[in-house]
């Protein structure tokens, strides 16, 4: 009951007006940036960490907060409206999503998507509120040994799943925990990789690496291959009663509920984050669906919209429980929230919830609150979001690359900063070129040192006696799980893999798969001519 | 992060021989040689533990170094990286070199820029090359917007949340902060 009472403390402190204000802006803020394509949910946390360098911790974390939420909110808007195919993390909401706005159930699409993602991030979010202090309370007993362990679990799945090719996972990790080693040892104060450069001595700030990885090589790696022409976006047509009828409702609320039941434990574990969570979504609603609902996946079926993006923001607040209670980021987007947190030196890990609770606990409250503000403002303010979408993409990039050079500035004040984003922004747009997941790197990046310090920790305990490292029945049992765990995700992988080959094979939702708009117009031809209201939008 | 099917076909792969690609992997094999020969001056000092400074770069890479090794092994054989894709991307294009190369420049100037000019025209300076390189005209649109955004972004950040972007020219005016 104690916890109870820490959140109803929580809200107290979330619901102070100031900090509602904070939220707003934080979810505002968050969708706009959520919603500009080739943005993801880490981009947008990574570019907007300069906001909050002069507000205090709580109000900073709130602001994350809704930031983390309203980007999941407007990368589902992206993908159901704009005609192009899009990353393979939302390629689901894009397959069934996009089919509707095309038959002119656009609203609907959106509607059961932002229904569907508040009742999921709510339901998640109470879960979070009920498990994650046992998680805490579990985590505080356990020594480095056990916390060595569990940080090899993290660094194989990230590296391993996140993304199409082991190698390249496990490279993308190496060049992460690399980059990382730069400067000086925390524990013997001995420079390591600095070349003897002053600039390096004192390592290279995680911001600047993230910014660079995600906004630089982005920007870069687009404007190697920039998609010209017009934007097609697709109209979203009809008043408000039509956004979400009876009917709707009725084969929706279902897949919502079914959704978070899936999306919420995926995100817990480190699984590959809510990319699993949300194909698992859909082949199941897929599977569930009966005749003539049957019949309309890969046509524009509603189960296949709403169970997804339920899935998809409950593996969202899932991905929090081993971040605040273990301090172990399983995906990008929470990669950036630690490095969020480590800025105004809030020690995310099992100490957490006890040294910090007043500031936990209003980030829970403010969870909720931003949740619901969400579902109050997305809907009304679509017509907003369409624009946001129509912004030229030279504009876009122009504006993606002054962002990131006023974060970078911003670490420290010095143009070099500068330069050493160029660089690495470089590397990311070759990575991106290549094919290497950039989300180990920024993970390896940010465990690195707290791995290291760890490990060194435990062998000075046992004084250089490396089977010690396994001893513990716990971590024992942590790398038994891992092994469980990393045969059952594979799997998941190549099944996920073998699906998506084949409805890329159906044909008819091969363009939104698989990126086959190798044919020009083939997206355009899709519209059925006798509604008026399914023009394509290309006259701009 | 792309779950691409290799086996459908062409568009996945970056177009081309794959030198681009096999470079990348060496350097990764690289960067793990270099991590062991520098790693070897790491200086240890006698009072530390069992596990000193040096053992962890050591493992970090042999990481890469190993994974390069195979990453190069798959390239030879015909395994190709599935490109990244966006909304925004279109992989069928030839790579467009020259844009990339452009904007790479503006961002180098602006960092030998920021200190004499200030941030704002850095800035402004900036964001109009990108726009121009990425094809948008006419230039004095990119002007406009770019010099709009620079003053506002010194003033949101600089004047209203007090990051100390240096002002330049618009020292004399406080709310530009600095």
């Amino acid at each position: 009951m104690d916890n109870f009472f820490l959140l109803m403390e929580g809200f107290a402190t979330a619901m102070q007006p100031i900090y509602l204000l904070f939220a707003l802006g934080g979810v505002l803020v968050g969708t706009a940036v959520g919603v500009l394509p080739g943005i993801g949910p880490a981009m947008t946390v990574a570019l907007l960490m300069p906001i909050t360098y002069s507000l205090e911790p709580t109000a900073a974390i709130i602001v994350f907060a809704g930031i983390y939420y309203g980007g999941m909110y407007g990368g589902s808007t992206t993908s159901i409206l704009l005609n192009t195919p899009g990353e393979s993390s939302s390629i689901v909401t894009a397959l069934e999503g996009n089919k509707m706005a095309k038959a002119g159930r656009g609203a609907a699409a959106l509607a059961t998507a932002a229904v569907g993602s508040f009742v999921a991030g709510t339901i998640a979010t109470v879960l979070l509120s009920f498990v994650a202090p046992y998680v805490a309370a579990f985590a505080v007993q356990i020594g480095p040994v056990e916390y060595v362990a569990l940080m090899v679990v993290a660094f194989l799945t990230v590296g391993a799943l996140l993304g199409s090719s082991v190698l390249r996972g496990l490279a993308s990790l190496g060049l992460g925990l690399f980059i990382a080693l730069v400067g000086f040892d925390a524990l013997t104060a001995q420079q390591r990789y600095t070349f003897g450069s002053p600039f390096l001595a004192d390592g290279i700030d995680v911001v600047l690496v993230a910014v660079a990885l995600f906004a630089v090589g982005e920007a870069l790696y687009v404007a190697s291959r920039l998609r010209h022409g017009p934007i097609k976006i697709i109209p979203v047509t009809g008043g408000w009663t039509s956004w979400l009828r009876k009917e709707d409702l009725r084969r929706s609320w279902k897949p919502w509920l079914r959704g978070t039941l899936i999306g919420f434990p995926v995100g817990t574990i480190p699984a590959g984050g809510a990319d699993v969570a949300t194909f698992l979504s859909y082949a199941s609603e897929r599977k569930l669906a009966k005749g003539e609902h049957k019949q309309q996946f890969g046509k524009g079926a509603i189960e296949g919209v709403a169970g997804p993006e339920a899935a998809n923001n409950a593996a969202a607040a899932g991905v929090l429980v081993p971040l605040l209670t273990l301090g172990i980021p399983t995906t990008a987007t929470a990669a950036m929230m630690l490095v969020a947190f480590q800025r105004y030196q809030i020690p995310v890990g099992p100490q957490l919830f006890e040294s910090n609770s007043t500031l936990v606990w209003a980030l829970i409250a403010s969870l909720y609150v931003g949740n619901l503000m969400l579902l109050v403002l997305n809907l009304p303010l679509v017509g907003i979001w369409v624009k946001i979408l129509q912004i030229p993409r030279p504009y876009l990039y122009a504006g993606i690359l002054v962002f990131a050079v006023l974060g970078a500035f911003s670490v420290n004040f010095t143009p070099i900063d500068v330069i050493i984003l160029l660089i690495v922004g470089i590397l990311g747009f070759f990575m991106r070129r290549y094919g290497y997941p950039i989300a180990p790197m920024v993970v390896g990046l940010i465990l690195g040192p707290i791995f290291e310090s760890q490990l060194r920790r435990s062998l000075a305990i046992s004084q250089g006696d490396p089977v010690a490292l396994v001893q513990s029945p716990v971590a024992a049992t942590i790398y038994v799980v891992l092994v469980v765990i990393f045969a059952l995700s594979l799997l998941l992988k190549r099944r996920q893999r073998q699906f998506e080959a084949m409805v890329a094979a159906n044909g008819d939702a091969a363009d939104v798969v698989r990126g086959t708009a190798a044919v020009p117009g083939a997206d355009a031809a899709v519209v059925t001519p006798a509604d008026p209201h399914n023009r394509e939008d290309t006259d701009r | 992060m792309s779950t691409s099917v290799q086996n459908t076909g062409s568009g996945t792969a970056a177009p081309g021989k794959p030198v681009g690609e096999l470079v990348f992997a060496l350097i990764i094999v690289s960067i793990g040689v270099l991590g062991f020969v520098a790693g070897a001056g790491i200086q240890t000092p006698p009072s530390a533990s069992d596990i000193g400074p040096r053992a962890f770069p050591f493992a970090v890479s042999a990481l890469l170094l190993v994974v390069g090794a195979g990453l190069v092994f798959q390239v030879l054989r015909g395994h190709r990286g599935a490109a990244d894709e966006g909304e925004d991307v279109d992989l069928d294009a030839k790579t467009d070199w020259l844009t990339v190369g452009k904007l790479a420049g503006f961002v180098l100037l602006h960092a030998f820029l920021i200190v004499p000019l200030g941030w704002p025209l850095a800035a402004a300076l900036l964001f109009f090359g990108a726009a121009w390189s990425l094809g948008a005209r006419p230039w004095w649109r990119n002007l406009i917007t770019a010099v709009v955004l620079a003053l506002v972004l010194q003033f949101v950040f600089a004047g209203l949340l007090g990051v100390s972007l240096p002002p330049g020219f618009l020292e004399r005016f406080g709310v530009f902060g600095g």
